[in-house]
């Protein structure tokens, strides 16, 4: 192989491709833009909603109000998001609420035999649609505003009684975040730029993958490739590298997007809301981040290059290169346990193994024995792929896009056989 | 021929297809071509021009016979065969966003044209084929006919000894093949040798020095016009082409009956 062609070949597809509107959206403005603007949406529109939930009236029946409770009752019709509706009887209430007409029926009764010593006592049961947002918010609001008023009416009962509120109480439960603003923000971190990144790199080699091999067929430019004197072996490496490294570009400029706009965009958001992030990274989790992001780079774009290489239009290439961007939301099954480290059962899953990697790195985790196996499983795959090209290219007719079929065809009929047709002729090598 | 460029003998191509089972797309084919040359591969569709050309090329490889240009083996010595030869046809496009003068650039140098002095080459090649004025521009942007330019001029990118013309004019209007014919002629005069190959036999006549008459992949009959007009009998090439196919269709021994040439040997 000739490195000297290799980066002639190599410049000429990154060239052609950051002039490919379709390349520059889905590996530059994409994971720049979108994912830091979709994340400023969701929440801006999560608040939003948040805020029109909190306006919206809850339309409430109460049924058998108890008369010696009149600030209650007050308390109950005064509230302004709160819409006392006529009496009805239970069972069309319940209806209504079905129906989405009611939010919520409010029945008091009186206290069972446990509490009927204390006079003036009554028990309240709430029905309400658990699968309805509204209902919802209405059962929460009618509790808190009747444990208010319970609290407020023990204790003054309790004073009348001569007890006072710290002998009445037996005890309390206090809640403390001892996490620091820092802990937090690396909690949001390390739950979102994992996921990010492992998408923006397969994304990112998504397209290159396919127009480098693919979209050469249908462009015709294939024949031509074919005729320079570069080795076949230069070729291929140089798609390669281009491929992978446009992975690598989409990685990085994405995860440096989010960690920009989480601090920029979420955090002051965040603040409003009470919560407090402070967004930093421990200094080894970037060379950390990093070398995931080539490894993954490395191995998607050899496993993108195999599938799409079998396609004999973009379109094709498409379809058959889509199962290995899959494989990319395979963190997303882990990415719900924010409690779990690497462990060396999920540092030989390929993809989630790197996830993995970079959250532990981003909450300041380094368990080198595990990363190295990371790494090393990462590029084994590689390796297994590029053996894999090697064997794949050693067959004219799919060298020249004349063999009409998918990979797992030609896996079925060439590499395992199975259907014991002749294909002498076929595997005509590499010139 | 001592001097030749391309020799060819016994060159043959095979494979398995599903439906039509083992296929000799091209069995064993001699031929050789010198500097100053313009050989031409005539024959219907199907025939094995392409497959053979391809093969010179190194695009595909030989399942049986050899072949050598400028003295390297298309086995042995691809990379080196393919430094010595500039392809065209129907099938090797222009990168579409590149520009004209980056195309030619990127040909240059990675057929090993001398680093130093590519950007001299480029220029003289815009030069030389006039396209200057649109030299800049995306190839995607370009007309027909500007492409065209920019293909041929590409195709000597590297100045090579060899030039392989597969169909060049199928698909081009008028002009546009009366410039390919232009060029291919310049070519010879330069001392270049240049493999055309065409199911046009106007063209045929008019450009090649000596002429290969293909069929169902072999070689019928190899010569100079004047030579297949005397062996057969017919003025007009397409006539001439007639006649051989249609002594193939008269039963065994056709090839031997109109002359075909043996291994290594022209047919002159």
């Amino acid at each position: 192989m000739n490195w000297q062609d290799v980066w002639t070949l190599y410049r000429r597809e990154l060239r052609s491709a950051f002039r490919e509107r379709t390349i520059v959206v889905n590996s530059i403005l994409m994971p720049v833009f979108l994912y830091p603007v979709m994340m400023w949406v969701m929440f801006t529109g999560l608040m939003f909603v948040s805020g029109l939930a909190d306006r919206a009236h809850s339309r409430v029946v109460l049924l058998d109000a108890p008369r010696n409770h009149p600030v209650l009752m007050d308390t109950l019709e005064n509230r302004e998001n709160v819409e006392l509706r006529d009496q009805i009887t239970a069972e069309s209430a319940v209806s209504l609420i079905r129906n989405g007409e009611l939010d919520a029926l409010v029945e008091f009764a009186p206290p069972g035999a446990e509490g009927d010593e204390l006079a003036d006592n009554f028990q309240v049961a709430i029905s309400y649609d658990r699968a309805v947002e509204r209902s919802r918010r209405a059962s929460d609001r009618i509790e808190a505003i009747v444990d208010n008023y319970r609290e407020e009416w023990v204790d003054s009962e309790a004073a009348e009684l001569g007890i006072a509120g710290a002998d009445r109480e037996q005890f309390r439960i206090v809640q403390e975040n001892v996490s620091s603003d820092e802990q937090m923000g690396a909690l949001l971190l390390g739950t979102m730029i994992p996921l990010f990144l492992v998408l923006m790199v397969a994304l990112g080699c998504f397209i290159p993958a396919i127009d480098s091999t693919a979209g050469e067929r249908e462009r015709s430019t294939w024949e031509t490739l074919m005729t320079v004197s570069a080795s076949r072996l230069s070729v291929v490496t140089a798609k390669y590298l281009y491929v992978a490294t446009v992975g690598i570009i989409a990685g990085v400029l994405n995860v440096t997007a989010v960690f920009l706009s989480l601090g920029a965009i979420m955090a002051p958001l965040l603040a409003e809301a009470g919560d407090q992030f402070q967004f930093t990274l421990p200094f080894l989790a970037l060379p950390v981040m990093i070398v995931a992001a080539i490894s993954l780079a490395l191995f998607f774009a050899a496993a993108m290059m195999i599938l799409a290489s079998f396609a004999q239009s973009f379109k094709d290439g498409q379809a058959m290169a889509m199962p290995v961007y899959w494989l990319a939301l395979l963190p997303f099954v882990l990415g719900q346990q924010t409690d779990r480290t690497l462990t060396p059962v999920i540092a030989a899953i390929p993809v989630a193994n790197a996830a993995m990697m970079i959250r532990d790195a981003i909450n300041g985790v380094f368990l080198w024995p595990l990363i190295a196996e990371t790494l090393v499983v990462l590029l084994v795959m590689v390796a297994l792929c590029l053996m894999l090209a090697r064997m794949v290219l050693q067959f004219e007719d799919l060298l020249m896009g004349s063999f009409d079929g998918s990979f797992w065809r030609f896996a079925k009929e060439r590499l395992l056989n199975r259907n014991g047709k002749k294909t002498a002729g076929a595997k005509q090598g590499v010139v | 021929m001592e001097n030749a460029m391309v020799r060819v003998e016994g060159l043959q191509k095979s494979f398995w297809d599903e439906s039509r089972g083992e296929v000799h797309a091209v069995d064993g084919i001699d031929f050789d071509c010198r500097p100053g040359e313009v050989f031409g591969l005539l024959g219907a569709n199907g025939a094995g021009k392409t497959t053979t050309l391809r093969m010179l090329a190194t695009i595909l490889k030989p399942t049986g016979g050899r072949a050598s240009l400028n003295g390297h083996d298309v086995l042995a010595e691809p990379e080196a065969v393919r430094r010595s030869l500039g392809f065209f046809s129907a099938s090797t496009a222009l990168y579409p966003r590149l520009t004209g003068r980056e195309t030619l650039e990127f040909f240059a140098r990675i057929n090993q044209y001398p680093p130093d002095r590519v950007a001299e080459r480029v220029e003289s090649l815009i030069d030389r084929f006039g396209i200057a004025e649109y030299a800049n521009a995306r190839v995607e942007k370009l007309s027909s006919g500007m492409k065209q330019k920019i293909s041929i001029a590409r195709t000597i990118a590297h100045d090579p000894p060899i030039l392989i013309f597969d169909e060049p004019t199928v698909g081009l209007d008028v002009m546009a093949a009366i410039e390919m014919q232009r060029v291919v002629g310049e070519l010879r005069d330069e001392g270049k040798t240049v493999i055309f190959s065409t199911h046009i036999m106007s063209e045929a006549e008019k450009l090649c020095d000596r002429i290969g008459i293909i069929h169902r992949g072999r070689i019928l009959a190899l010569g100079t016009l004047d030579e297949h007009r005397q062996a057969t009998g017919q003025h007009y090439l397409e006539d001439i082409f007639v006649h051989y196919v249609a002594a193939t269709g008269a039963g065994g021994g056709a090839a031997a009956a109109i002359g075909a040439p043996g291994p290594g040997e022209s047919g002159q």
